[in-house]
């Protein structure tokens, strides 16, 4: 066997890509993992999930600062050295990036840099050095979609920029108010720029349950983040001193700002490869089509995370690749769940799993939903957390849950009883009847189910 | 969301084990499916079960072989069968009836039939006379609930046919059997038959029945063990008549006889009730006139 050849090729050190990839060696494959980095981890790490956090959590010791006065302690205004937090952020990447390297080390997982692109279906060209493979798995993830017809400008940002940390524009305009815009709205109006965000369908976080988004939306405004939906940016005027967005619809008007991020959803990166070369289909929007199993059409090319669609969320692309490295091995897996949960970290977090009351409504299916107001919550009070809200959905016959939201600090922390109470078919009555501790925010949601038992007595 | 409860480990052990959760639930007549019901699993078709060692056998070394996938439809004809043979405590019970008088019935009516574009057949008499069977043995027109605590009796008569076609075996159902007379039930037969045959019948043609005939008359044979098509609690095998030499008190006389086998859940029914079941059944069709006095 020639030093070029693979028996399980993996593209992209994403969370997917590497999950993929450490799973198979431990099942006995010998792996070579391909990724343009030097460093794995992929978007999550490099630029996206991890350095985002850091940044959020700084947000929160301004935020926390700012409200220690209503406590009585006064910390005056926090200053804040730009180059400080960027390498503070760094480190957590470069400590995790480094922690990777060493796993995949102890594994005997070959760690190739380069960008890969097919020459047939048994072949793959990487930085001019030819590969073959027995099998290859797809983890080549995705990148930020950028708005057609934009000029090009070192103020026009993508989330990979916005996360460089380099200025705090005084006023930043974000288009896209996803969860990914949302976080970046957190982020950059702590650190004290002046927000807008601009978001073309009529409510933001779109697909979250429209009461929790609210809520959040309720919140951002409060600090001081101008929120226009139902808006489109119809012109970007580039000048010295600023840059200008045209808006109609629910804000007609000039937008001004120092700079603008687009968040506006992202982009497969399969059509970079040259799937074609291998015969992989991929549709018009660069999504492979996989089954269960991470199968493409091609016998023995698989394919996880982004790039077979959405959500494009990092914790959907390692379960697939947990499951397609088993399937590899030989192993009867599948990926036997559509439950994905999604999180919002901004401030307060937004959290879902599971059925929303849009989706029951239009999908017709039989629903009845509860609710609970953190305003009433013993633990969210002392700790300083403001508006929340836990709702779940559930069927009416077995009161077996179909869905949560959540929205309120730490929602995402508390969204996992709620996603393995769905996983196990829990009804109602599991939850209320499980003592949970006092006082914690988790309560919410063992108050939900006993609202709707007629059992809670704290309200 | 799919209806059935199973947790995230139960869902891919049952995956590992080529167990399909949804027909596992509908064999236990349950939605939640826990880590116990498949450990306990009854073998499931090829490869499925844990006892799959038996089959896993390379053929090849004993001579030429080929290897031909299974079709999906046998692949649940075969899990239903295997689990219906291991669930159901079965005994069969074997009688002949007499069909002399029903064969110059069937035969006077030929013209009569011809002109209304039917062939009356032998099938459509014991349609007829089984019909009228369940009307007076209730008992065998029941299904047992999965726990076993409930019998459910059924006040109306459906027979299944099940019909051998290039695909599989096929049910179709003829509904309210006891209230057609031979014309339709021969009618009805032929039209179920030639539709499972082109594989027309609709969903709502299958299922439902309070007992299947299985007809292996017009093939051969002297007697068979049907299996118990569930949730009916019986099930009636018909193979090749013969002529034999009958004793009438005084002499022997040549009589077409038609071997008659019934398979029943002992759950339900004991001998003594399959014995009598059997006898009435015989009796109405050992001349037409007993069919409609009832």
């Amino acid at each position: 066997m020639s030093e070029t050849h693979a028996e399980l090729m993996v593209l992209g050190a994403g969370p997917g890509g590497y999950a993929c990839a450490f799973r198979a060696a431990d099942l006995g494959q010998s792996v070579v993992i391909v990724d343009p980095r030097d460093t794995l981890g992929g978007v999550c790490l490099n630029e996206g999930c991890i350095p985002s956090k850091a940044l959020l959590h700084a947000a929160e010791i301004i935020r926390d600062a700012e409200h220690a006065a209503d406590l009585g302690i006064s910390l005056g205004k926090p200053k804040i050295d730009l180059d400080k937090l960027r390498a503070h952020k760094d480190g957590i990447i470069s400590n995790l990036t480094t922690g990777l390297k060493g796993i995949a080390k102890r594994r005997k997982v070959t760690h190739v840099q380069g960008r890969a692109k097919f020459s047939s279906p048994n072949a793959v060209d990487v930085n001019g050095t030819t590969w073959t493979f027995d099998k290859l798995v797809i983890a080549v993830g995705s990148r930020p979609a950028a708005l057609p017809g934009w000029p090009q400008d070192d103020r026009i940002w993508d989330s990979t920029a916005a996360l460089e940390l380099r200025s705090i524009p005084k006023a930043l305009t974000i288009v896209g108010g996803g969860i990914i815009g949302l976080e970046m709205a957190t982020v950059y109006s702590a650190l004290g720029s002046q927000v807008t965000i601009v978001e073309f369908v009529d409510q933001i976080a779109n697909g979250a349950d429209a009461d929790a988004a609210r809520i959040l939306a309720g919140a951002l405004t409060a600090q001081g983040v101008t929120i226009h939906t139902s808006t489109k940016v119809t012109d970007v005027k580039v000048t010295k001193a600023k840059l200008t967005l045209s808006c109609e619809g629910g804000f007609a008007g000039e937008l001004d700002a120092h700079a603008v991020i687009q968040a506006v959803g992202r982009h497969s990166n399969a059509p970079m490869i040259a799937p074609e070369a291998a015969g992989i289909n991929i549709d018009d929007r660069g999504i492979i089509n996989v089954d269960a199993q991470g199968k493409t059409n091609v016998d023995h090319i698989y394919a996880i995370g982004d790039v077979t669609g959405n959500p494009m969320l990092a914790h959907r692309a390692t379960h697939q690749g947990h499951v397609t490295a088993e399937v590899i091995a030989g192993h009867r897996a599948g990926l036997d769940t559509t439950l994905i949960p999604s999180v919002a970290y901004t401030s307060p977090e937004l959290a879902w799993v599971g059925i929303t009351v849009d989706q029951a409504k239009s999908k017709d299916i039989a629903h009845k939903v509860t609710s609970f107001p953190w305003a009433a919550s013993g633990r969210n009070l002392a700790s300083g957390g403001g508006d929340g809200m836990t709702k779940l959905i559930y069927c009416p016959d077995t009161h077996r849950i179909l869905g949560a939201s959540l929205v309120g600090k730490n929602a995402g922390e508390l969204l996992a009883e709620c996603t393995l109470a769905i996983e196990m078919g829990a009804t109602l009555e599991d939850i209320a009847l499980s003592i949970h501790a006092h006082p914690t925010l988790s309560e919410t949601i063992a108050f939900a189910a006993e609202r709707a038992l007629g059992t809670l007595t704290d309200l | 969301m799919s209806d059935i409860i199973a947790s995230p480990s139960v869902r891919t052990k049952a995956r590992e084990r080529g167990i399909d959760l949804e027909q596992r639930a509908k064999q236990l007549g349950r939605t939640h499916i826990t880590l116990d019901d498949l450990s306990n699993t009854v073998p499931m078709g090829t490869g499925s079960s844990d006892h799959g060692k038996y089959w896993d056998v390379d053929h090849a070394q004993y001579g030429p072989v080929t290897d031909e996938p299974t079709s999906r439809f046998a692949q649940v004809a075969s899990a239903n069968l295997g689990a219906a043979n291991a669930m159901i405590p079965q005994v069969t019970h074997h009688d002949q009836a007499d069909v002399s008088q029903i064969e110059a019935f069937r035969k006077s009516l030929k013209s009569e039939a011809a002109e209304r574009g039917i062939k009356v057949t032998g099938l459509a008499f014991q349609v007829m006379a089984l019909a009228r069977t369940l009307r007076a043995f209730p008992l065998f027109n029941t299904s047992l609930s999965a726990d076993g605590k409930t019998l459910t009796y059924k006040d109306y008569v459906h027979i299944g046919i099940a019909v051998d076609t290039p695909y599989g075996l096929m049910v179709p159902v003829i509904r309210d059997a006891d209230r057609k007379g031979i014309f339709e039930l021969s009618r009805n037969i032929s039209d179920l038959a030639k539709r499972a045959q082109d594989r027309k019948l609709g969903p709502d043609e299958m299922g439902g029945a309070s007992m299947s005939i299985s007809n292996l008359g017009g093939i051969g044979g002297t007697a068979f063990t049907p299996i118990v098509n569930p949730p009916e609690v019986a099930i009636l095998g018909i193979t090749k008549t013969k002529m034999e030499p009958v004793w009438n008190g005084e002499t022997f006389m040549p009589k077409p006889m038609t071997p008659l086998d019934l398979s029943y859940d002992h759950r339900v029914i004991n001998g003594a009730d399959a014995a009598r079941f059997m006898t009435h059944l015989c009796k109405l069709l050992s001349d037409p006139r007993h069919l409609v006095q009832i």
